[in-house]
């Protein structure tokens, strides 16, 4: 919640006065006086329900004469209080002049103290063996506000499931359970997906799903964090340790554009030879980029950091090498190479891993930069017209609007989905443009369709339309784009013409307005500060350097065009997380070290630079990217490798002026966040408070009022599809194989098997049915074998083909090819 | 005089002919040839008071109807649940085109767009004859568009509960009505008031016998109709009498008649020759009355809305149940307490949990094995539920323990002291236990 | 099986006019599942759900609250007994015994023939007419064993005279 703080109240809490937000929640009022009155059921992210009784309070108003309008005195001269004859509950009291509380009287502890009782009645007090035990609202309440000892019988206790699967991920314990219905309204408000409900009712109220499958939602895991008792565990935690044994690090997911700060909760682990290890992923609250929430993916998907396909020792010529050896192979090669040397970059790598891989680069003549994959153009144009300081996407409301076009979110970057569906909610429009129809539709308040390679088009014409006009008229209005169905010209010149949509109506520089798009990786923007663009990928794709330095890039797997000109490259250098299909093909293949291994930046989409922090012991031999890049450099004479992370940021933001006030110590930075949640009684230390830093956002060319340079826009041509041939339309789904997801083992009942969406006209012209398992034949690649899945969501003539779950590549952008039934050949018509 | 239960001077007057031929719809006729202003005002007037339990004035609530809004509802409670009442069941199989007529007045008054009346799901065979009557209304042009060539367009619906006394509060009858689970709301905003009445529109809830009443005041006026009753409680009421009477059944008599009248002039008087020892006036859920015998002047107390909270209890909905001196009154507390316990919606934790504990404590005194702490305790519990929970039904589930504890406490000593009591011959020494449903069966297997 | 069936739909067009939100449905529409498949079956759960256009769970959560929709299946003749105080004063506990016995099924149970389920349920405003229950959603009332026997065996006539 942000409230524009316009007016204050003045109310009276336990007979002090104080001015306060008009309209503000009482408990949040109150809490930010220093006064937590208790609760279990609310919750600020949430609309009060009044449901557990604990917040209650006396609570009066101060009379006024009507006439006169002036405090009514009584004969002490003090104002006339008129009380409630009930006690109330201030969480679903907003705060009004005159209002006047009472939180310690005997009437209000007794009320406490009776709802503790109430409530451990039920309660299994199993704490020792629960997985809250230690950061629990239950139990801090408890001994804050509760009776002390039982007056209940044990034997008349409820004895219920301990161990209700509510699907693969999430456990119910039942016996645990306070019917607080934080879950079912996190399910219900927030994540937008309404698959938990109560069953039954009075003490039988217990929480259900009657999903198929399970509780399969993106954002399940954050019940979990909400829940105030240990009701709710995930499937990945549950029973791995307690939570006082855990050590907090600060960080940043590294699987999406939008960046949300985690905490890793690791512990000394004897299964990892004592090294400590990652536990669980909890978020850390940074209001501006995800609250308090993340997603699934972001929660589970950690174990790829540790996973058993992690390249642990340097490797030349498929031989294990020292490191020092196979650095001087690097270098040796690169040296022999001249300047016709390129590096192409993963967009999850550090911004300085990027720098010294740019100045390593930079040192031999070559500015070949390539960013990987080569699939969303524009960054450039986000550093320009991007979102402005001091966007809060919790800030859209009424009035307010967003466009997203082309982008599945919800797969794509699902906690912006889960903010913009927020924003929808509190009023704004959100309108879904896209060639096909996905459950991003769902969250829109109005969709608008096209025609595949019609995007830009559709974007440049917006103006004169009536969505153009409405759009353009809103107080606040944010474009998000995605490069589904687009090819990187087209994506290009989608971004130039929703930047100049943005300009011409006044929506930049400005918080709240300008441009964002779901680019892949969660450091997309770093490779465009880093100088990397995926033009310059294509361009070495189209001449192959001498020595090819491949970081963090899963070509192979990612891409079925990169065998035909890989193999013109001479010598591969690898700098690769993974033991993968490139390592083998590299005459020097470099472990490097994850994001939970070291120091590091990334920057988000919206242009947020954000720190992460060493978490986890060291795997074999890895070594962060920024090192292996800066010895390679002092073996080629370009200067000292740098002692740390922290001073390749310095030389960062000496040289780059957005990054400028980036350094490590500003971008640890904390400031208060609202809600308050240090050692609260909201969350118990369930959501993390953020001591690791809130990040510091670029300014975009915008913001800082310099000339905007959008380039003409190439609007190309709607591709020719033959006769017989159809769209190939490759996609992002959010749980897949790619190598950072797949060793979350936990997942991969939720990863579909490979598939590929048609229309069902289409489908009965080339003869198949659901489920037919079909070959998808592109040119330059070999044959893709998946299920058909005939539905009413893909348009006609286009294949929507999943990325990451088949494993054959699939290409990266849209393409022209054919589908048929495996056994039967291709219908060609005509 | 009958004003409500009609059926029983006039047998046949459901249908619509009958109906019309004795008089009726001509309050509607009359309402809509006024201003819906003068309506309330003249309901107003009549001090006709809510028959559903709180007794809060009809013309009252609404009048608090916001003029402005485009869509307003009427929802009529006829979820009629609580235990000892069936008093809206008869209006509704013998009177019904008078319900109509009285639901039609209040949603002219209030400019309303259309009618729910949310009958409890048992009453299935009267809802499924209720639609006809509605059908008939609106075929002759008392219901549905251009009501009475008005102008105004106003539908009439039955819907069905399916089961769930807390459904008759009034915001957890809007949540049934809007497809959810019938668990109360949080107030403010109230049903009357934008954003807290059916689909967030604002909307009068009023029980059925009070609508029932809006056709006669409005051809009668409201001076005669304050001629009858008492000074605070105009008018008739419908008495349910239940228990130890020769004769149960409703009584529709002027407010303020006595106890003693009501028993014996209307109800038979006590069965079998019995003394009577204590009296449900308001169902389950208002507080019991000590009754010492026949000839206690307890009897004189008049049933009006004043006189009963001077007697320390509530007129309510006006559900008396009569107990006689046979019953064992921790028995009775029980059969109060497993009610609530069942009825309880769950979402506040007071009456959840403690409508569970009391239920078990009770059920250990029930059983002889309770001790005097026992007695203390629950008496502790039902006064920690009492004025904390989210709608009444909390204080409802308190009410039968506080105070069969505080009249009749030596019925629980009896208990607690392990003497011959005589609920071995009223009632079994052990209450048979709730419907089981689901998880909860299984939850309470071994028990 | 299914609530799509020809037969119901006037009743399910009726029903979604009287609403100005799908939701408001649910209800009618889950008796119309329970009348389909004899009880709240899960197939039934997800006919309203897609009629309603609500997550099945949020259907299920409402057949769960309201004690009128069975999540287990029923006997042919589902009855139930009231035996709230204003009834037990009137000798209702004594009469649901007693049916019990006279069937021999336990609470909540159902005789092995499948035709009669027998529990007791809260207050049912009939409190006049005890001891009575109520039958597939209808009330016999004023009844005693005697009675009861003779209503039981014409029940048993009915369904044999159905089956033929
Ligand atoms: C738990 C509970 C159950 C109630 N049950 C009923 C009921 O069955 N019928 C009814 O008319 N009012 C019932 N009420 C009262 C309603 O909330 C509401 O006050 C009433 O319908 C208003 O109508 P009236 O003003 O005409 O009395 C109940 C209230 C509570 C708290
Ligand atoms: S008092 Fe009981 S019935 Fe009322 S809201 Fe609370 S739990 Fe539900
Ligand atoms: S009732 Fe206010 S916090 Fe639960």
């Amino acid at each position: 919640m942000v409230t524009n703080i316009t007016k204050t109240v003045t109310i009276y809490i336990d007979d002090v006065s104080y001015q306060v937000p008009a309209g503000a929640n009482l408990v949040d009022a109150a809490k930010a006086l220093g006064n937590d009155i208790p609760v279990f059921c609310y919750h600020p992210k949430m609309s009060p329900v009044g449901m557990c009784r604990m917040c209650l309070v006396e609570l009066g108003s101060i009379e006024k004469d009507r006439a006169t309008g002036e405090v009514v005195l009584d004969d002490k001269g003090q104002p006339k209080v008129r009380w409630f004859p009930k006690l109330q509950t201030a969480c679903t009291t907003n705060v009004s002049d005159g209002m006047t509380v009472r939180t310690n009287t005997k009437q209000v502890d007794q009320a406490r103290e009776n709802v503790v009782e109430f409530l451990l009645t039920s309660h299994p007090l199993d704490c020792p063996v629960c997985d809250k035990g230690g950061e629990c609202p239950l139990q801090n309440l408890t001994m804050e506000h509760g009776p002390g000892k039982t007056r209940m019988n044990f034997a008349d206790k409820m004895h219920l499931d301990k161990h209700v699967p509510l699907g693969d991920l999430i456990f119910l314990d039942e016996e645990r359970c306070i019917q607080c219905a934080r879950c079912i309204r996190f399910q219900d408000e927030v994540a937008g997906d309404d698959v938990l409900a109560f069953h039954e009712r009075g003490r039988s109220l217990q929480i259900i799903t009657n999903s198929e499958p399970g509780f399969d939602s993106y954002f399940s895991g954050n019940t979990t964090d909400i829940c105030p008792v240990g009701a709710l565990t995930t499937a990945d935690f549950r029973f791995g340790a307690r939570p006082w044994e855990l050590t907090n690090v600060p960080s940043i997911c590294p699987q999406c554009p939008v960046g949300c700060n985690t905490s890793l909760s690791t512990r000394l682990d004897r299964d990892a030879g004592g090294r400590a290890i990652i536990k669980r992923v909890m978020p850390r609250q940074n209001e501006q980029v995800n609250e308090i929430w993340i997603c699934d993916k972001g929660r589970f998907g950690h174990h790829f950091s540790r996973g058993a396909d992690r390249l642990q020792i340097p490797m030349t010529g498929n031989a294990p090498a020292s490191l020092t050896r196979a650095l001087q192979v690097a270098a040796d090669k690169l040296k022999a190479a001249g300047s016709d040397v390129a590096v192409i970059a993963g967009s999850s790598m550090s911004n300085e891993d990027l720098w010294a891989l740019k100045q390593l680069a930079n040192g031999l003549g070559s500015e070949r930069l390539g960013a990987w994959p080569p699939t969303h153009a524009g960054a450039d144009l986000v550093a320009q017209v991007g979102v402005g300081k001091g966007t809060n996407l919790s800030a859209l409301g009424k009035g307010d609007a967003v466009l997203i076009i082309a982008s599945d979110l919800e797969e794509e970057a699902p906690v912006w989905r889960l903010r913009i569906n927020q924003a929808r909610k509190r009023g704004a429009i959100v309108v879904v443009a896209n060639a096909r129809k996905t459950q991003m539709d769902e969250f829109a308040s109005e969709t608008a369709t096209f025609e595949y390679g019609e995007a830009p088009k559709f974007m440049a014409d917006i103006e004169a339309s009536d969505l153009g006009k409405k759009l353009a008229a809103a107080n606040n209005l944010i474009i998000l784009t995605g490069a589904d169905g687009l090819t990187l010209v087209e994506s290009r010149a989608l971004m130039q013409s929703a930047a100049n949509f943005l300009i011409k109506t006044g929506h930049i520089g400005k918080a709240n307005n300008g441009l964002m798009s779901a680019f892949p990786g969660s450091n997309a923007m770093g490779l465009y500060y880093m100088g990397f663009t995926p033009e310059a990928t294509l361009d070495i794709a189209q001449k192959p350097p001498k020595v090819l330095i491949v970081a963090q890039s899963d070509l192979i797997a990612d891409d079925p065009s990169v065998g035909e000109w890989l193999t013109k490259v001479e010598t591969i250098i690898s700098l690769t997380l993974f033991n993968d299909a490139l390592a083998g093909l590299a005459t020097v293949a470099l472990p490097i070290q994850s994001f939970a291994e070291r120091d590091g930046t990334f920057v988000n989409g919206e242009r947020r630079v954000q720190r992460f922090y060493t978490a986890q012991g060291p795997i074999g031999e890895a070594t962060p990217a920024w090192q292996v890049a800066g010895r390679i450099g002092e073996l080629l004479g370009q200067g000292k490798v740098k002692l740390s992370a922290a001073a390749v940021m310095l030389d960062i933001t000496k040289s780059v002026p957005a990054f400028e006030g980036a350094r490590y110590k500003e971008l640890a930075h904390v400031e208060p966040q609202f809600p308050m949640i240090q050692k609260d009684v909201y969350y118990g230390g369930t959501a993390y408070e953020n001591t690791g830093g809130l990040g510091v956002q670029i300014p975009t060319a915008a913001d800082q009022g310099e000339t905007l340079n959008v380039g003409e826009v190439f609007v190309p041509e709607t591709p020719k599809v033959g006769k017989g041939k159809m769209l190939i339309i490759p996609t992002q789904v959010l749980y897949n194989r790619e190598r950072t997801f797949q060793s979350s083992e936990l997942m991969h009942p939720r990863v579909a098997d490979p598939y590929a969406e048609i229309n069902s006209a289409d489908a009965k012209r080339l003869n198949i049915n659901n489920g037919d398992m079909v070959e998808i034949a592109i040119a330059g690649a070999s044959a893709i074998r998946v299920r058909a899945q005939v539905d009413g969501r893909a348009p006609k003539g286009a294949v929507i083909l999943p990325r990451h779950l088949a494993t054959n590549a699939v290409p990266l952008t849209a393409t022209v090819g054919s589908i048929s039934k495996v056994g039967q050949a291709a219908v060609v018509e005509g | 005089m009958h004003i409500l239960l009609r059926g029983r001077d006039i047998s046949d007057i459901y249908k619509f002919d009958v109906y019309t031929a004795n008089g009726g719809y001509e309050g509607l006729k009359k309402a809509v040839s006024m201003k819906p202003s003068e309506v309330i005002d003249l309901v107003k007037a009549s001090n006709l008071r809510g028959r559903g339990g709180a007794g809060f004035s009809a013309g009252m609530k609404w009048s608090f109807i916001p003029q402005s809004e485009p869509i307003k509802y009427v929802a009529v409670n006829a979820d009629e649940s609580e235990a000892g009442t069936f008093k809206d069941r008869e209006i509704l199989e013998t009177n019904p085109h008078q319900l109509i007529e009285g639901a039609m007045i209040c949603a002219w008054a209030i400019q309303a767009t259309a009618v729910y009346i949310y009958l409890r799901g048992e009453f299935w065979d009267v809802a499924h004859a209720l639609d006809e009557r509605i059908a008939e209304a609106r075929k002759a042009g008392f219901v549905g568009d251009n009501v009475l060539g008005s102008g105004w367009n106003c539908n009439v619906y039955t819907h069905l509960g399916a089961g769930a006394y807390i459904c008759g509060e009034e915001s957890a009858l809007l949540e049934s009505l809007e497809g959810k689970l019938g668990q109360p709301r949080v107030r403010p905003p109230f049903p009357a008031q934008k954003g807290g009445g059916l689909y967030k529109e604002a909307t009068v809830v009023n029980n059925v016998e009070t609508l029932t009443n809006a056709p006669w005041i409005l051809v009668n006026g409201p001076d005669e109709y304050k001629k009858i009753g008492t000074e605070q409680s105009s008018g008739n009421k419908i008495f349910c009498v239940s228990g130890h009477v020769n004769k149960p059944g409703n009584y529709e008599l002027p407010l303020g008649t006595t106890f003693r009248e009501l028993l014996y002039t209307h109800a038979g008087g006590i069965a079998n020759g019995k003394q009577i020892k204590g009296i449900l006036p308001s169902g389950g859920s208002g507080p019991i009355m000590r009754v010492n015998g026949n000839d206690d002047p307890i009897l004189d107390t008049k049933l009006s809305y004043e006189d009963m909270a001077k007697a320390g209890t509530i007129l309510g909905s006006a559900s008396i149940i009569v107990m006689d001196e046979t019953v064992d009154m921790v028995w009775v507390a029980s059969k109060a307490i497993k009610f609530f316990k069942h009825e309880s919606c769950g979402k506040c934790t007071p009456c959840r949990e403690g409508t569970f504990w009391l239920d078990k404590v009770v059920d250990r005194i029930l059983s002889g094995k309770g001790q005097e702490s026992d007695v203390d305790l629950i008496n502790n519990i039902a006064k920690n539920m009492s004025g904390v929970t989210l709608c009444a039904l909390g204080d409802f589930a308190a009410n039968p323990i506080i105070h069969t504890i505080k009249n009749f406490p030596e019925d629980f000593k009896a208990h607690v002291e392990k003497k011959e009591v005589a609920a071995e011959k009223a009632a079994p020494a052990k209450a048979a236990p709730a419907p089981r449903r689901g998880k909860e069966a299984a939850a309470q297997a071994g028990d | 099986m299914s609530i799509h069936d020809e037969k119901y739909a006037k009743r399910i067009e009726a029903t979604f006019a009287k609403y100005p939100d799908k939701r408001s449905a649910v209800m009618p529409l889950l008796y119309i599942a329970q009348e389909e498949y004899g009880w709240v079956s899960p197939e039934g759960i997800e006919e309203v759900a897609q009629y309603c256009d609500m997550d099945p769970t949020q259907v299920k959560s409402i057949a769960g609250f309201y004690t009128m929709y069975s999540e287990q299946p029923k006997g042919k003749y589902w009855l139930q007994v009231c035996n709230d105080l204003p009834c037990a004063l009137r000798g209702a506990d004594e009469f649901h015994k007693q049916l019990k016995e006279y069937l021999n099924v336990e609470e909540g149970g159902t005789t092995a023939d499948g035709m009669f389920t027998v529990e007791h349920v809260m207050c049912l405003a009939a409190c006049d007419k005890a001891p009575m229950l109520q039958c597939n959603f209808h009330f016999v009332e004023n009844l005693d064993m005697e009675k009861m026997k003779a209503q039981i065996e014409q029940w048993r006539a009915e369904a044999k005279a159905e089956k033929k």
